[in-house]
């Protein structure tokens, strides 16, 4: 045997056995307990959680924390979870979560149950929308950590130019539309703004449009459409905005920024957003600063007036957690009132404890606060069960369709009801 | 050991990585293909070929095959020709040929997120620069069901037309002046100088290019995801995305490796299809 192959192949073989101890787990160290906490970047003036989590290590000697950022895109920070969790990859102990994946993560057993941990007082501290999501087969599986709802946002100097107060019901809104655009004869004036894209939002404005009818998406045994007629009247409402001209026909395409922006440069008399859009139209350098004011949903024919959609984040313990004692006593500390009014001042969320709201120091730097109390109050958590996301993905391409004059809305409403009964189908056999 | 199995010795690791990294998880994506398998229900079990059946009736596949198809075909075809174009302008163009070079390397090294997020901007009907631009209208470019699979197509031709142009252009240096001047002594100049000298060299890159980017065309995803998330009423939804949507938004493991699996052999479909054309080129040549 020539001595050079004979070499190549010892080398191959101290290659080989590198990358194999490579592979090996380094032995866990006896050193201090290592707390790992998934979040989203929070953004907003003065990011809290840092200073939040030095605090909690100072109450608990012998613990770090180490938090994690994840993207800021939903969709990504999903797939993040889903990839990791299931594939068992290195544990992570508290993880944030979008509240329409809680019931989704329950279910597949990748998060603790907090139910005999967290005592009904503590509970009923948070809004009872907040709550309602986060409960799946009876048992709670995470704590509200901030809050969101649907608003209905009005130029105040408008308004008040034509004597109007702000609409109750869509057909007040129509006719107030109507009149400022007439009176103002600016053709660049839209009327009436909100998110038609397909995508999550436009599944939470179309769910919103059914509850302001009085209807749902899914009765009480889960099936879809149960007053076909309502839900009809709701998507024809939405298509006649865009054919009568109250809303620009491309809401077709808005999101949540596409929408609020042409309203921050005061080109829209009403928009339809979340609480985060108030600060930005506060700014010193806004040119609705002052001038924006905001009111419930307005009601459909058959419905209520605030029937908004709720939204948020959420705490969670992984299931795979070394220390699940700890990480419960992170998220309640973290969901806890001190922890949630820094929150409040350092990131400009909305908190999910209604105490806070009557908070002077807090009113003091958002006076909406109490304001937007009653709006929360009235607001609706979209559909709470483990397939959501699946329901969604399946709906929108339907709603989307009758937006944009594609199908009608009967034809949409058959179509969706058949996908979604396809869909459970296959999810209970 | 002789030479030969010491050759094998020596790429085994290269094939070891190989395999590890395509070859498995392709086998993998198949197998689970022929699965129900959604974790979150605690749904395993076999399906056989039922995913299969079910695309064959399920209109959703058809409507976002029919989209991946007509985006791979248009967007191609308006790429390769203006690439082409191009890079026959910047081999006639005197002055400023570096700077035309970079300013075209602008926009193919802009990831493709960006590009998305900065063609949002363009296309926002009240307030983008496309609109501003046809004085004002508010042309409804990504809402509209019969404008947003065009406009995607557009914005996928701005970013990768400069990839087939500088292709070309590195090809085109490469002809020697003197096949002109020489044709030009023969009496062909313009248009039969193009047809006999510049196409029958400039070919066979452009057919590279076309392979390149027709595989990347077919799996098109991140322009709809960002600009459109596929809507309006799934008119610029593709097969990536719906798989996207089936794998990792509603985990439906199974389903989403089966539509998976008809993205993988379509593409291998079109890229031997394609070889073989390059191959039988190179032959003759």
């Amino acid at each position: 045997m020539a001595p050079r192959p004979a070499r190549a192949a010892a080398a191959l073989v101290v290659v080989l056995a590198l990358l194999a101890a490579g592979c090996r787990e380094r032995p866990p160290s006896d050193g201090p307990v290592t707390l790992v906490f998934k979040h989203a970047k929070i953004l907003g003036p003065a990011d809290p959680v840092p200073g939040l989590l030095r605090r909690f290590e100072a109450e608990h000697p012998g613990v770090r924390v180490v938090s994690e950022a994840l993207t800021w895109s939903s969709d990504e920070q999903h797939q993040f979870y889903v990839i990791n969790l299931e594939g068992g990859s290195p544990p992570f102990d508290v993880m944030m979560l979008d509240v329409i994946w809680v019931p989704e993560f329950a279910r597949a057993g990748w998060i603790l149950d907090l139910t005999p941990l967290v005592s009904a007082a503590e509970r009923d501290a948070h809004f009872a929308s907040a709550i309602e999501p986060a409960v799946q087969d009876g048992r709670l599986w995470a704590l509200p950590w901030f809050m969101n709802v649907g608003l209905l946002y009005y130029r105040k100097d408008l308004l008040a130019k034509y004597g109007l107060a702000p609409p109750r019901t869509y057909d007040e809104l129509i006719r107030q539309v109507r009149l400022v655009q007439a009176g103002e004869r600016d053709r660049r004036l839209d009327g009436y703004l909100w998110q038609g894209k397909q995508y999550e939002g436009g599944m939470v404005n179309v769910l919103e449009a059914l509850w302001a009818n009085g209807t749902r998406l899914l009765d009480e045994a889960g099936r879809p459409f149960p007053e076909p007629e309502r839900a009809r009247e709701s998507l024809a409402f939405l298509r006649d905005l865009i054919v009568s001209g109250v809303s620009p026909s491309w809401v077709t395409a808005g999101d949540e920024e596409l929408t609020r922006r042409p309203f921050g440069d005061g080109r829209a008399i009403f928009l339809r957003s979340w609480p985060y859009a108030l600060d930005l139209f506060e700014l010193p350098d806004s040119r609705v600063r002052g001038r924006v004011g905001v009111a419930p949903l307005p009601a459909l024919p058959h419905g209520p007036a605030g029937a908004a959609s709720t939204g948020g984040a959420h705490l969670a313990v992984s299931a795979r957690t070394r220390h699940p004692a700890l990480a419960v006593e992170l998220v309640r500390f973290l969901t806890a009132e001190a922890a949630q009014r820094a929150m409040t001042e350092g990131a400009a969320l909305r908190p999910s404890r209604p105490a806070l709201f009557a908070d002077p120091g807090l009113i003091a730097r958002d006076p909406t606060l109490p304001a937007l109390l009653p709006l929360i109050r009235a607001g609706h958590p979209r559909p709470v069960t483990p397939y959501y996301l699946m329901l969604s993905t399946t709906l929108q391409p339907e709603f989307s369709a009758v937006l944009v004059g594609r199908k009608s809305p009967e034809r949409a409403i058959r179509d969706g009801a058949a996908q979604v009964e396809h869909l459970q189908q296959a999810l209970t056999r | 050991m002789s030479d030969r199995r010491l050759g094998w010795l020596l790429l085994a690791p290269a094939l070891a990585l190989l395999g590890g990294v395509t070859v498995y998880p392709a086998i993998w994506v198949i197998w689970l293909s022929l699965q129900y398998r959604i974790p979150v229900f605690s749904i395993s079990r076999w399906a056989g070929l039922a995913h299969y059946a079910f695309l064959t009736v399920d209109p959703r596949f058809w409507s976002a095959a029919g989209v991946t198809a007509l985006f791979a075909v248009a967007s191609v075809t308006l790429e390769c020709g203006l690439g082409l174009g191009m890079a026959l302008g910047l081999r006639g163009q005197r002055h400023g040929r570096r700077a035309a070079v970079a300013l075209l390397l602008l926009a193919w090294a802009l990831p493709s997120v960006v590009t998305a997020k900065m063609f949002e901007w363009l296309y926002h009907p009240a307030g983008g620069l496309v609109n501003f631009l046809l004085g004002g209208r508010p042309v409804n470019w990504l809402g509209d069901p019969a404008l947003a699979l065009p406009s995607l197509i557009a914005a996928d031709v701005w970013r990768t037309t400069p990839f087939v142009a500088l292709l070309c252009y590195a090809r085109l240096l490469t002809i020697p002046a003197e096949l002109y001047e020489a044709a030009e002594v023969d009496g062909a100049a313009g248009v039969q100088a193009f047809a006999r000298i510049t196409w029958p060299l400039v070919r066979p890159i452009l057919l590279v290019a076309l392979l390149f980017r027709t595989l990347d065309a077919l799996r098109a995803f991140d322009l709809m995801f960002v600009l459109t998330g596929g809507g309006p009423a799934g008119t610029t939804e593709t097969l990536t995305v719906y798989a996207y949507r089936a794998l990792f938004q509603t985990l439906q493991v199974g389903f989403g490796s089966a539509i998976g699996v008809v993205v993988f052999a379509l593409v291998m479909v079109v890229a031997i299809a394609y070889l073989r054309l390059i191959y039988r080129q190179e032959a003759s040549a």
